[in-house]
């Protein structure tokens, strides 16, 4: 659906590459995420997929045709949200999304979208009174609403409370489910651990690792059990490998002798190896 | 693809109104009618004129730059780059829609003046003046919009420019400066050439040279500007006010 080859990015007044040579591919039908920290070049990626930047080195390629071969009937195929969101805020949420809606040839359902980011009872508001959280909700219904058949979302739950949050989530799957494919960018964990068939680490402007998460966590996880326990009135806390942990003597016997006071799985999170594979800390964590 | 950039102009005109530009540019008609309005005939034959080039030069690079700045600091354009329209329509739309709105006051300072005072001017020629005048400084200021980095920056470039350019245009005037050589030379300045081109809609002006050049210059001129400079950095100047 969209192949990345040797992807290599400056900008112009910079000295250095922002983008170091990235290979990726994005499946139909599938969630694809770039988690890395601030200033990775995740953005930078995005607005090059999305041909707003040009001039780079590499190729790319959607539904096998170079996009550089595409004219603007591209963006009649895809929805796009920005890190910011973006309106006319001297106008009402609907003004906005009637423009907008009008330049497409394919016309989503506003009504359902806007009620499903619950914004339909405050359709005829300025966008410029609304909240932070309201206008990215907004920026998803102008993403959605050309039908699109791919989605690039650059941190699309940044700002948003969990349940908005989760709102967003479902709708994304949802999309997906419904054979969209989706680019998504963050350096929250959890959204790309929840969200993502498929999660690239991006540090620099180079891929460390690329995989889906479970097959991550089976790779560098470190599955254990911890378990603490008290005795005379002083807890211990003893941990043991997951593997086998039913033929552990020793697990055993303190699971039967002793007092237990918590018994925990530790999967190691995703974010945990992605400190451990890249060496970088995943900054401003929300 | 014609109707679409129907639907931008639309977009643009809405756009200026909720940001009170039209407002702003029917005050500012209203202004220059009641000045207008107590002046005897006489001097009146000669404000008028004057008032119309200043509405369609001046006026124009000031509401361009403004409306640009605002857009700038919505970031709007970013989202228009990702939707199925082309750069030319954007920059077209911008275009049509500022001259048709920059037009409006000239053209309602003029129905008054030649209803209640009874100025005489040739419809045909006051149209083409003031259209030609009108779209050369809007697609001028679009221009200088590009270069500006903020509110300041817009106002400051349009004052220096009209400044710079008005000069020359009183000393003609005021026969400070003399001779035809001087006349054909300072029609490079386009606000003198848009003189020209305006003063054609009174009645009275002698027909010459010099307006088929005027004319022929502002045309080309915001034609090649368009074409060579305006469109091919448009992409540049959007990505830079896209807030990303
Ligand atoms: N317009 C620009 N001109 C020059 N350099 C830029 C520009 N935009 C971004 N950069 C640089 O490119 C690098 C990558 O930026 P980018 O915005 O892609 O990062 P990011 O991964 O999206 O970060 P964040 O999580 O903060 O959004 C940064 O070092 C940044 O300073
Ligand atoms: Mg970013």
């Amino acid at each position: 659906m969209f192949k990345v080859e040797n992807l290599k990015f400056r900008y112009p007044k910079n000295k250095e590459d922002t983008i170091n040579g990235i290979n990726f591919d994005i499946a139909k039908g599938e969630i694809f995420g770039f988690l890395g920290p601030s200033g990775a070049g995740k953005s930078t990626t995005q607005m090059i997929m999305i041909k707003i930047l040009e001039n780079f080195e590499g190729s790319i390629y959607y539904n096998d045709k170079d996009i550089t071969k595409f004219s603007d009937e591209f963006y009649e195929d895809i929805g796009v949200s920005f890190e910011m969101p973006i309106h006319f805020t001297k106008m009402t949420a609907m003004e906005n999304i009637d423009f907008f809606l009008k330049l497409y040839k394919n016309k989503g359902d506003v009504e359902s979208l806007m009620k499903r980011v619950n914004l339909w009872e405050d359709r005829d508001k300025m966008v410029g009174e609304y909240s932070k959280g309201m206008k990215i909700r907004l920026n998803i219904v102008r993403a959605l609403l050309n039908n699109p058949n791919m989605l690039f979302l650059d941190e699309p739950t940044n700002g948003l409370d969990p349940m908005n949050a989760m709102i967003l989530k479902d709708m994304i799957r949802e999309f997906r489910d419904n054979g969209g494919t989706v680019f998504i960018t963050s350096h929250i964990m959890s959204d790309i651990d929840q969200l993502c068939d498929r999660v690239a680490f991006i540090v620099e402007g180079r891929i460390i690792e690329m995989d889906s998460p479970r097959n991550l966590k089976i790779k560098y996880g470190k599955r254990s059990m911890t378990l603490e326990y008290k005795e005379n009135g002083e807890t211990t806390k003893v941990e043991f490998p997951l593997d086998s942990i039913g033929k552990n003597k020793e697990f055993l016997n303190l699971l039967q002798t002793k007092e237990i006071e918590t018994l925990h799985s530790g999967e190691t999170t995703l974010e945990d190896i992605f400190i451990k594979v890249t060496g970088v800390q995943l900054k401003d964590e929300e | 693809m014609k109707s679409r950039l129907w639907i931008l102009v639309k977009g643009e005109l809405q756009r200026l109104n909720k940001y009170n530009m039209t407002f702003i540019s029917i005050l500012v008609a209203f202004l220059w009618g009641v000045m207008l309005f107590f002046v005897n005939a006489e001097i009146l034959g000669t404000l008028l004129p004057l008032v119309i080039l200043l509405d369609a030069t001046m006026m124009s690079l000031m509401y361009v730059g403004s409306v640009m700045y605002f857009e700038k600091s919505e970031a709007t354009i970013s989202t228009m780059l990702v939707t199925p329209v082309s750069n030319a329509e954007l920059l077209l739309s911008k275009l049509l829609a500022n001259t048709l709105h920059n037009m409006g006051a000239s053209a309602l300072l003029i129905a008054v003046f030649v209803i209640i005072k009874d100025v005489q001017v040739e419809y045909l020629f006051i149209i083409i003046g003031i259209i030609i005048a009108t779209a050369s400084h809007t697609l001028l200021g679009i221009v200088m919009a590009y270069f500006s980095k903020d509110f300041t920056g817009v106002l400051m470039t349009v004052m220096v420019f009209s400044l710079t350019m008005m000069t020359p245009l009183i000393l003609l005037m005021l026969n400070i400066i003399e001779g035809e050589v001087w006349e054909v030379v300072l029609l490079i300045n386009p606000i003198q050439a848009a003189k020209e081109v305006i003063s054609a809609g009174f009645t009275g002006y002698v027909f010459t040279y010099k307006y088929y050049l005027s004319l022929g210059y502002l045309l080309f001129g915001s034609l090649a500007l368009y074409k060579f400079y305006a469109l091919p950095r448009f992409q540049d100047y959007a990505i830079k006010n896209s807030g990303v």
